[in-house]
């Protein structure tokens, strides 16, 4: 499986958001001189035809690929009940809170105008319809490596959900992280659109592995260790980040024997997303235990031993994650 | 004999005593404060003696996850040994609520006071892990591993029921500080 694509990056210059810009240069962000915001550009509307149901199901697959997309569902705050992947969700970083937004169809407060293109693009470049940028609390930093198909059909599941009318709540963020115009300068420093390059010596679960590590299950976004600008350390990748969301520890799950998982074969490291369970015989906290629950514990066997296939040949990085004093 | 020599033989023995008195004083006082001192640390080790019978009786649930866990990752056949686990997890519920009968939340510990203030929760959970525990022998003398796998996952759910309202999280724990 070799996964190719190139995501193309447009970036026209938008002449009414140069003020804008030139700010975001004031806070410090080294901006490119070629690099704006993507103009407001005409799309083509949802198509009316109803995914089939093959598709919904292979999305639904993503879904749990992705970890059940659980921080678009506000377990937190209203429990088993809170309307799934309808948003509403807080997320702590250390640039402030950031609540998850509707994915339901809702017309007016969900995902119910946009087109398949629309989605593909939010996914890819973190762009809204109207050419918004995302916060980067949404990981479309790994999901622009999802596959074309995986993409379809992912958005075919997410049509086929009931739709929740739930209005998008702004972030409980400090200037300027709040301010969406910044997110151009942290593009420019930290987005690079997905690619994986070929490894043809390698097994086909591995690539596989590989994929959902990277891209469908997005493991670095939490695990990775992030920079002054919350970029990704690329250096210390998966070498675990005591500022995971939500204000929790993620832990090194390089094969560090001392720090990360090395000690962990990859029995145990499937029943672990299969179960919740570490080796020990503890279970998990936070985020990660929802994300088993509503997300990997339910992906094909196979496809966990992918993980686990991919995961034990990444570089093993010493780094033992603790609380901040 | 006048007056001020009277009073000169009064006051000699008395200066001499003042002396003495600050001394048996002070004496006491030391003593007092090694007596309190010896009585803190006798708290303290209680406190502490308590902290890891409590962690003990949670190691011990643990290691029969653990080696669940083992056996059936692995695909381990050990006849009997799965149900066996599961019983002795199950009766290894009325261990729990005395072992943190007494409320203790200085020290080495991930307990949350919540554990004291919200008793009879802390019960409850305590028997729903009792039963997940007793579901997980019924389905594995059963033999059906259709049956065993999601019952092993209620049983792993039914730790959380305990550790995620009573227990803190990695963040707030001492192993991580």
């Amino acid at each position: 499986m070799s996964v190719g694509h190139h995501v193309r990056v447009d970036r026209r210059s938008g002449s009414h958001r140069a003020a804008i810009l030139a700010l975001a240069l004031a806070f410090g962000l080294v901006l490119a001189s070629g690099l704006a915001l993507h103009a407001s550009s005409a799309r083509a509307q949802a198509p009316g035809s109803a995914p089939d149901a093959q598709a919904i199901e292979r999305g639904r697959q993503v879904l749990y690929a992705t970890g059940g997309c659980t921080c678009h569902t506000n377990y937190p705050g209203e429990g088993e009940a809170a309307p799934a992947l309808a948003g509403g969700r807080g997320l702590e970083t250390p640039f402030g809170v950031f609540y998850s937004t509707n994915l339901t169809p809702d017309r007016e407060t969900g995902l119910g105008g946009w087109s398949q293109a629309d989605f593909v693009r939010a996914m890819r470049e973190g762009l809204s319809p109207d050419g918004q940028h995302y916060f980067p609390v949404f990981p479309y930093t790994a999901f622009s490596g999802l596959e074309d198909g995986d993409l379809r059909d992912l958005w075919a599941y997410l049509r086929s959900l009931p739709a929740v009318k739930r209005e998008n709540r702004p972030p409980d963020a400090p200037f300027p992280f709040s301010w969406r115009a910044t997110l151009a300068g942290w593009k420019w420093l930290n987005f690079t659109p997905l690619v994986f390059e070929p490894a043809p010596d390698r097994s086909e679960a591995w690539l596989r592995g590989r994929y959902l590590v990277n891209a469908a299950a997005h493991c670095g976004e939490c695990h990775t260790p992030r920079t002054l600008t919350g970029g990704l350390d690329r250096s210390r990748w998966l070498a675990g980040s005591r500022d995971g969301p939500e204000g929790e520890l993620a832990p090194n799950i390089t094969p560090d024997a001392a720090t990360g998982i090395g000690e962990w074969d990859a029995a145990d490291l499937v029943w672990y997303l299969e179960m919740g369970l570490k080796p020990d015989g503890d279970d998990t906290q936070g985020l990660m235990s929802e994300v088993i629950e509503h997300g990997y514990a339910n992906l094909p066997r196979a496809d966990l031993e992918a993980i686990a296939e991919y995961l034990a040949t990444v570089p093993a990085i010493g780094n033992r994650v603790r609380a901040a004093d | 004999m006048t007056r001020p020599s009277d009073r000169s033989v009064l006051r000699r023995p008395i200066r001499r005593a003042l002396p003495l008195a600050l001394a048996i004083a002070m004496g006491l006082a030391g003593a007092a404060a090694v007596q309190a001192d010896h009585h803190e640390g006798a708290v303290a080790l209680k406190a502490a003696e308590q902290i890891a019978y409590r962690q003990s009786v949670m190691s011990i649930i643990g290691t029969h996850m653990g080696a669940i866990g083992d056996l059936m990752k692995h695909g381990l056949a050990v006849p009997g040994a799965i149900e066996t686990h599961a019983k002795l997890m199950a009766e290894s519920a009325a261990l729990i609520a005395p072992a943190f009968r007494a409320r203790v939340t200085e020290g080495a510990t991930d307990a949350k006071p919540e554990i004291w203030t919200d008793w009879t929760k802390f019960q409850t959970e305590i028997a729903e892990y009792e039963e997940a525990a007793n579901a997980l022998a019924s389905a594995a003398a059963s033999g059906d591993p259709a049956k065993i796998g999601p019952a092993m996952k209620a049983l792993g759910g039914s730790c959380g029921g305990c550790h995620k309202p009573f227990r803190k999280p990695k963040e707030e724990s001492y192993k991580n500080k």
